[in-house]
């Protein structure tokens, strides 16, 4: 299950985010996963379930959102933005081709909750 | 910080406070003494194994091995393909091997028994390697003695796709017997896939298995795919395989 991996990096990484910001709890968490990356949100989502247990992130919620593959051709020059794993330009049908994003798994946003003072 | 609050609030989200879009960020800041704060980050969460992947590529690089990932389903032949590997290389390579699996270390045992250095990595339900355990790995095998290294990872033809080992070359294999359209429905472990190789060729008699089409699917996901076909039983079947090694392990260093 590298759902499970997955989920305990975004943990993870949350916390370290919050931590250097003094912050004592973690409301809610934005992951955007890069269509290509093949992450599944609904088993991502379980997965956080169990993996914010006992640290900042317990009661927090996860949001993950699909981002499509977004392509420049070298051929064409064509932008496309496409839900596929195909490194090719849906255009033109090039195989010569810029990933620009839908291939990353990113931690985009926290809401944090920080004593004041 | 927030005009109206002070609370933290980043640029855009301001702006769109200001023109009074709603921004999903409310004023109940949690009770006295608290304030909410919404930070946005685009943090990169490989980062941490992408960073061990490009360690280990380098570390390699200085030991002169050539390091190639294996990625297939649970018995399409990883082993078998690296035991004739092995023998046909015979000593016109020095071969060693990481073996991945969730339990036991019986893919180790069968390629200690040729004599080469191996490392068994059991991930226990983890479902693929990561860059860390392969760090680890490396560690345990005599690199100096090494021109190739051969990572095998889980059996799995979904999971290992998303981590990248730093090995200099990536490979899905893809056997005869489990069917010719699984290549579009398994996407993932092609992504950063450099070749190709269909296995158990001389089964090919035996079942419906059309040859053309999963490496019609495989460049459509990857235009430069190179593409190999092989059985582990026909030895010299593999041997452009081994050239294909060879000659990547030339061009690095």
């Amino acid at each position: 299950m590298h759902e499970w991996s997955l989920a305990t990096g975004v943990v993870k990484a949350a916390e370290e985010e919050a931590r250097r910001r003094g912050a004592v709890k973690v409301l809610s968490v934005v992951v955007a996963a890069g269509f290509r990356t093949g992450v599944v949100p609904e088993l991502l989502e379980r997965a956080f379930e169990a993996a914010r247990v006992g640290t900042l992130l317990e009661g927090a919620a996860l949001r993950v959102e699909v981002e499509p593959l977004r392509l420049h051709c070298l051929s064409c020059g064509g932008e496309t933005e496409r839900e596929t794993y195909r490194l090719v330009c849906p255009r033109c049908g090039g195989g010569e081709v810029e990933v620009r994003s839908g291939d990353d798994l990113v931690l985009k946003s926290l809401e944090l909750e920080i004593p004041e003072g | 910080m927030c005009e109206t609050c002070g609370c933290g609030l980043p640029d855009e989200a301001k702006r769109e406070a200001r023109e009074g879009t709603d921004n999903g960020h409310d004023h109940d800041h949690g009770g006295p003494g608290v304030r909410r704060e919404e930070v946005r980050l685009y943090r990169n969460l490989m980062e941490s194994n992408e960073r061990t992947a490009r360690a280990n590529r380098e570390h390699l690089l200085e030991h002169r091995v050539l390091a190639v990932n294996l990625m297939s389903g649970p018995g399409a032949g990883k082993t078998a393909l690296l035991e004739t590997l092995v023998r046909v290389a015979g000593h016109r390579l020095r071969i060693g091997a990481i073996e991945g699996d969730l339990a036991t270390d019986r893919d180790a045992v069968r390629l200690r028994a040729l004599g080469i250095p191996v490392h068994a990595v059991t991930t226990g339900s983890t479902c693929h390697l990561d860059a860390a355990m392969v760090h680890e790995a490396l560690h345990a095998l005599p690199l100096g003695d090494l021109d190739l290294l051969f990572v095998e990872n889980v059996g799995n033809l979904v999971c290992p796709g998303l981590y990248d080992l730093g090995c200099h070359l990536n490979g899905v294999l893809l056997s005869v017997t489990e069917g010719d359209d699984k290549v579009a429905k398994y996407p993932v472990a092609f992504r950063n896939a450099q070749f190709f190789c269909l296995t158990k060729t001389d089964l090919l008699p035996h079942v419906a298995f059309d040859v053309d089409r999963p490496r019609r699917e495989a460049r459509l996901l990857k235009g430069d795919l190179r593409l190999f076909a092989c059985s582990a039983k026909e030895p010299q079947s593999v041997a452009p395989l081994l050239e294909y090694f060879q000659e990547a392990r030339r061009l690095l260093l």
